[in-house]
C-alpha cells in the first residue's frame, strides 16, 4: 500500500513553526537579566595544558564571570557509558573541540572578546590520527587506545568457509557523518530561587540529563530540572551533553539565566559525528547461493571520548551478522579505538547502517560470482518469520522479509529510465535490504513511562519525557488517544520533554512510538474507568452505560457531561495514572541479545551517473517497509524520507575527513548536505500484515529509512556503470577515471 | 568562533528601516548584519542564525521584496529599506496560501528551518504574480532542511504551483 501524507492532518504547533514563533530553546534571548555564554575550545587536537590564565579576561567590559576546571562544583566529567570527558579541561586537550574555559557576559561579543585574552599555554602532544595504528599509540585515556573490542560467533566459521565454493573479500569504508541539525546546539540555564536549575536546552533524554547535570554541578537531583523540548533537530547528535554543563556552572556562579548558543563553525568543530568505519567483510556461500560462512574485522574510530561509542560497536556488529539472512557460521569482530579526531557517537543508524552498506554489497558481490539474480540469491538466504534472529534470539517481524524482497521486485523503478537521461546519463536501478531494532538492545535497562490526567480545565492531558524535535510524538499520542478514548484531538494537550514529568528514557533507538503505545494500552483504561465513575456518580447514571467519546462522556448516543463539566464537579487530582513499563525484550529464557522487535525496508534506488563528471544524480528511490501500523501517516512518510535523504548524503556528499586531528570542514559550504535539487522523488510504501493480536504492533520508525539506501544507490551505480563503489562517499573522480578506463579499453 | 580574525568595528552608524510596518532606528556598526539587528530587535525570532555564511537559508528574509539570508546583509545596505518577516506576514495573502501549502502537506519535522523556506516561497510567487518564471524548487534550493529530505516541501510546491495555474 503507497503511503500518502493525507493533506489536512497538519499537527500540532505546525503553524507556530511556520510563523517562527514556536519557542525554540535558543530563541530565548529575552528573559529578564539574561547573559550570554561562550566557551573557550582547544587550539590543539592533543596537548597538555600548561596554565590557563584567566585574569585579562575577567578585566574584560561587560563580563560577569569567568569559569575554568577549578570551578566546576562537582564531577568534572560526563558521558552517557562512560563519564570520561571533562567540562573544562584541568591539564590535557585531546580534541579540537574540548572546552578550557566559559565566560558570561552581557553580550555575546563581549563574551567571545573575553575569550581571545584568556591566556593558554599548551604542550603539545603527538596527535593519534590514524585509527588503524591507535593502539600502539600513546593512550589517550588508561592504559590503551583500544576501547572496545567485541565479537559474535556462530558455529564454525573456518570449517563454514572450507566448503564454499564461492567467497568474496572487500574493504569498505564509511564517512564521518555530521548531524547537522539546523539549530545548533544551545540553550539557556536559569537559576530557579532555591539554588538549583531550570534548563531549557535542546536535547534528548532530559532526565538522563538532569542526573548528569546534578552531579556536575554538585546538586541534588530535585535540584535541576530540564525541559528538553522542542529542539530544533537532533538525529543522535545531541544524545550527549553539549553546552549545558558550562551554561548551568555559568548560571550558578552569576545567579542570572545564562544563554549559550554555538555557532555552526563551533557545531561542526565541537560536536558529536557518526563513527567513521573500516572493515574488512569476506562472505562464502555453496554452488546453490546458500550463504554458509562469513566474516568480518572492523575498526571504529570513537575519537578522544567514549560517549555511546560502545554501544554503537554493538549495534554495528549486531547489524554486521546479516541479521535478515541465514548464515550457517559466522565471526564478526571489531574494535573501537581512542584517536584525537573529534569525538563519535550516536547518529541514527546507530552503526548498524554502516554494516548494512557492507553486508548489502557483499550479497550484490557474491550474485555477481554465481551470474545469478541478486534479488534471487537474497530470497533463498532470508529468514522466515518463524526462524530466531541472527544471534539466536526470539525475534518479532511484522511481515515475512520474503514479502519485503518480493514487493522491491515489483517496483515500476525496474524499468529502463526515460530516453532524455540515456545520452549524457548512464542509468541503472538497484537495490539493498535492510533489518532495523528497536530498543537499547543487548540487556540493557530500559524502560519508560508515561502520565494521563484531566485537568482542573477539563483537557485529557498526556505527559512523556521524549524530546519533540518535530517526529510527530505528539500527533501520534494524540491519534493513538482519539482511537482507544473516542475523543477528538481538540479534547488532548500533550506535554513532552520535561524532567519534572515522567521519566519515558532517551529519544532515541527507534524506541519512543513502542513505548507510547504499550504505556497508553496501560493507563488509558484505567483512566476511563476512572472518569466513568466519577462520571457515574454525577449522573447517576450505571457506569457501564457511560463511555468517553469528543467532548465528554456519552450514555445512550448523547454527551451527558463535558470533560469540563466532569473537571469542575468531580475530583481530577484523582485521574491521575502514571505507568511505568520495561521495553519488550525477548521472553523469559530466551538470549537477551540483539533486539526482539526488529522492523525490515527494501530500498529500490535509481540512479543518473554524468558520463563528462561521474557525477551521481539519484532520480527516485522506492522504500517498502514492515514495520507495524502506521499511527500517523504524515510522520511515519517523514520519518522515512527524511532518513533516506540523510543516507543518500552519507553515500554521495557527507563526510568531515581530519588533518592532524584537525576537522577539514567548518561549516555548511564545505560541508555538503543534499539540497532540494539533489533529492530524488521517493514513494514509501508499508506492508502492515501485523495481526491485530500482535501485542507489539507499532514499532519506532526514526532510523529505518536510512538502513538501505547507500547500498541500494551504489547497487544501482554498478547496474548504471558496472562499477562497485565500496568506499563512502562516493568520489566522482573515482568513478569518472574509472568511466575512461572502460572507454579506452573498448576504443 | 568564526573563519577568520575579525577586525575592529566601524564607530556606529544609526541605521532606519521599515520592519514588518514599522519604522526601527539604530545606531549600529555599518556592517553589523541585519540578522543581528533583528534578533536583537526583541521582535524577531523566525530569522535565524544557522550558518552565518549565507548557505542554509534559515536566516531568509524580503528585503525591498527580494529573499535573502539576513547574515550576509549588512546593516549599510538595509538603511531606508524594507525588511519583512514571517512575523510581518500573518495577513499576507501569499504568505497564508504558502502556510496552508506546508501545514497540510506536513512539509516540516522540527521547523527551524521553515520560516526562511516559507519567506522563499512568498517570494517566488511574487515573482511569479510579476510574470516571471520562476520555479519554485528552485526557489528553496538556498534553503537547507535536515529533517524532512524535501518530500512534504515538493508535496506543498506541488500544490502551490496547482494554484497558480489555475489562476
Amino acid at each position: 500500500m503507497e503511503l500518502k501524507p493525507q493533506p489536512g492532518m497538519a499537527g500540532t504547533g505546525v503553524l507556530e513553526r511556520i510563523e517562527g514563533r514556536f519557542g525554540y530553546a535558543t530563541d530565548q534571548h529575552h528573559l529578564p537579566g539574561l547573559l550570554h555564554g561562550a566557551i573557550l575550545r582547544s587550539r590543539h587536537a592533543h596537548a597538555r595544558l600548561l596554565r590557563v590564565d584567566t585574569s585579562r579576561a575577567r578585566l574584560m567590559p561587560g563580563v560577569r564571570a569567568v569559569v575554568t576546571a577549578a570551578d566546576v562544583p562537582g564531577l568534572n566529567r560526563f558521558g552517557i557509558v562512560v563519564r570520561d570527558q571533562p567540562v573544562l579541561c584541568e591539564d590535557r586537550v585531546r580534541y579540537e573541540g574540548d572546552a578550557i574555559a566559559a565566560v558570561a557576559a552581557d553580550t555575546v561579543e563581549q563574551a567571545r572578546a573575553a575569550l581571545e585574552v584568556i591566556d593558554v599555554d599548551y604542550a603539545p602532544l603527538a596527535v593519534v590520527d590514524q585509527a588503524e595504528t591507535a593502539e600502539q599509540m600513546s593512550p589517550l585515556h588508561g592504559e590503551s587506545n583500544l576501547l572496545a573490542r567485541e565479537a559474535f560467533e556462530r558455529g564454525d566459521t573456518d570449517a563454514a568457509f572450507a566448503r564454499c565454493e564461492v567467497i568474496v573479500e572487500h574493504h569498505y569504508q564509511t564517512p564521518r557523518q555530521m548531524h547537522a541539525f539546523m539549530e545548533t546546539e544551545g540553550g539557556v540555564a536559569i537559576p530557579d530561587n532555591n539554588g538549583g536549575v531550570i534548563f531549557r536546552v535542546g536535547c534528548q533524554s532530559g532526565h538522563r540529563d538532569a542526573e548528569q547535570l546534578a552531579d556536575i554541578l554538585g546538586l541534588k537531583p530535585s535540584q535541576v530540572t530540564v525541559e528538553a523540548t522542542p529542539t530544533g533537530g537532533a538525529f543522535g547528535g545531541k544524545d550527549e551533553l553539549t553546552i549545558q554543563p558550562a551554561a548551568g556552572i555559568l548560571a550558578l556562579q552569576t545567579g542570572s539565566p545564562v544563554l549559550i548558543h554555538l555557532d555552526r563553525f563551533e557545531s561542526c568543530r565541537t560536536g558529536i559525528k557518526r563513527h567513521p568505519v573500516s572493515m574488512i567483510m569476506t562472505t562464502g556461500c555453496d554452488r546453490q547461493g546458500r550463504i554458509l560462512a562469513h566474516r568480518v574485522d572492523a575498526l571504529l574510530d570513537t575519537g578522544a571520548y567514549a560517549s555511546l561509542g560502545p554501544a554503537v560497536l554493538e549495534n554495528f556488529l549486531d547489524h554486521a551478522t546479516a541479521p535478515l539472512y541465514r548464515i550457517e557460521a559466522y565471526s564478526v569482530s571489531g574494535r573501537l579505538v581512542y584517536t584525537n579526531n573529534g569525538v563519535s557517537g550516536a547518529f541514527r543508524g546507530f552503526g548498524g547502517n554502516q554494516a548494512t552498506f557492507a553486508v548489502e554489497s557483499q550479497i550484490d558481490a557474491l550474485a555477481e560470482k554465481l551470474a545469478m539474480c541478486p534479488m534471487e540469491l537474497r530470497r533463498i538466504n532470508l529468514r522466515t518469520v518463524d526462524e530466531p534472529g541472527s544471534r539466536g534470539q526470539v525475534v518479532r517481524w511484522t511481515a515475512p522479509p520474503s514479502n519485503v524482497l518480493a514487493e522491491a521486485g515489483a517496483s515500476p523503478l525496474w524499468a529502463p529510465a526515460g530516453s532524455d537521461l540515456r545520452r549524457r546519463w548512464l542509468t541503472g536501478t538497484g537495490m539493498a535490504m535492510g533489518a532495523q531494532g528497536n530498543g537499547l538492545g543487548d540487556g540493557l535497562p530500559d524502560s519508560g513511562g508515561g502520565r494521563v490526567s484531566l485537568t482542573a480545565e477539563g483537557r485529557i492531558r498526556l505527559e512523556f519525557g521524549f524530546s519533540d524535535y518535530g517526529q510527530n510524538l505528539a500527533e501520534a499520542i494524540t491519534c493513538l488517544v482519539c482511537e482507544t478514548l473516542g475523543c477528538v484531538a481538540g479534547d488532548i494537550d500533550v506535554v513532552l520533554g520535561n524532567s519534572r514529568g515522567p521519566d519515558s528514557g532517551p529519544t532515541s533507538a527507534s524506541r519512543s512510538s513502542v513505548l507510547i503505545h504499550g504505556v497508553l494500552a496501560d493507563i488509558l483504561p484505567r483512566w476511563n474507568d476512572c472518569v466513568r465513575d466519577q462520571a457515574a456518580a454525577l449522573t447517576g447514571l450505571p457506569r457501564d452505560q457511560l463511555h468517553s467519546g469528543p467532548g465528554g462522556l456519552f450514555a445512550g448516543g448523547r454527551q451527558v457531561l463535558s470533560y469540563r463539566e466532569l473537571a469542575e464537579k468531580g475530583q481530577p487530582e484523582q485521574t491521575l495514572i502514571d505507568a511505568s513499563q520495561a521495553f519488550p525484550v525477548a521472553p523469559e529464557g530466551n538470549q537477551p541479545v540483539g533486539r526482539y522487535l526488529q522492523l525490515q525496508i527494501s530500498t529500490v534506488a535509481r540512479v543518473a551517473v554524468d558520463r563528462l563528471t561521474g557525477r551521481v544524480r539519484v532520480t527516485d528511490l522506492h522504500h517498502i517497509t514492515a514495520a507495524g501500523r502506521v499511527i500517523y501517516p504524515p510522520g511515519y512518510l517523514g520519518q522515512i524520507e527524511g532518513a533516506a535523504i540523510m543516507g543518500l548524503g552519507m553515500a554521495l556528499s557527507e563526510d568531515m575527513p581530519t588533518r592532524q586531528g584537525h576537522y577539514l570542514a567548518d561549516n555548511l559550504d564545505q560541508y555538503i548536505i543534499p539540497t532540494m535539487q539533489d533529492v530524488p522523488d521517493q514513494r514509501v510504501d508499508v506492508l502492515d500484515n501485523t495481526p491485530t493480536t500482535d501485542r507489539f504492533p507499532v514499532r519506532g520508525v526514526g532510523e529505518l529509512g536510512i538502513e538501505a539506501v547507500a547500498p541500494a544507490i551504489c547497487s544501482a551505480i554498478e547496474a548504471a556503470t558496472g562499477i562497485r563503489v565500496r568506499h563512502l562517499p562516493v568520489d566522482a573522480g573515482y568513478l569518472l577515471a574509472e568511466l575512461c578506463a572502460q572507454e579506452e579499453t573498448c576504443s | 568562533m568564526t573563519r577568520h580574525t575579525q577586525p575592529e568595528p566601524c564607530a556606529p552608524e544609526q541605521v532606519t528601516f521599515e520592519l514588518n510596518g514599522d519604522v526601527i532606528s539604530q545606531w549600529v556598526s555599518p556592517a553589523t548584519t541585519l540578522l543581528d539587528i533583528l534578533r536583537g530587535s526583541g521582535r524577531i525570532t523566525s530569522a535565524r542564525a544557522g550558518c552565518r555564511i549565507g548557505r542554509c537559508g534559515a536566516c531568509t528574509v524580503l528585503l525591498n521584496g527580494q529573499a535573502v539570508p539576513g547574515c550576509l546583509v549588512m546593516a549599510w545596505q538595509v538603511s531606508g529599506g524594507t525588511v519583512e518577516t514571517v512575523e510581518g506576514l500573518a495577513e499576507d495573502p501569499d504568505f497564508v496560501q504558502v502556510r496552508d501549502a506546508l501545514a497540510t502537506e506536513s512539509a516540516l519535522q522540527c521547523g527551524y528551518c521553515t520560516p526562511g523556506i516559507a519567506v522563499s516561497l512568498v517570494s517566488g510567487l511574487r515573482q511569479q504574480q510579476n510574470g516571471d518564471v520562476v520555479d519554485l524548487e528552485e526557489a528553496v534550493t538556498g534553503n537547507l532542511c535536515r529533517c524532512t529530505g524535501y518530500g512534504g516541501l515538493k508535496r506543498a510546491i506541488a500544490v502551490l504551483t496547482e494554484a497558480s495555474s489555475e489562476t
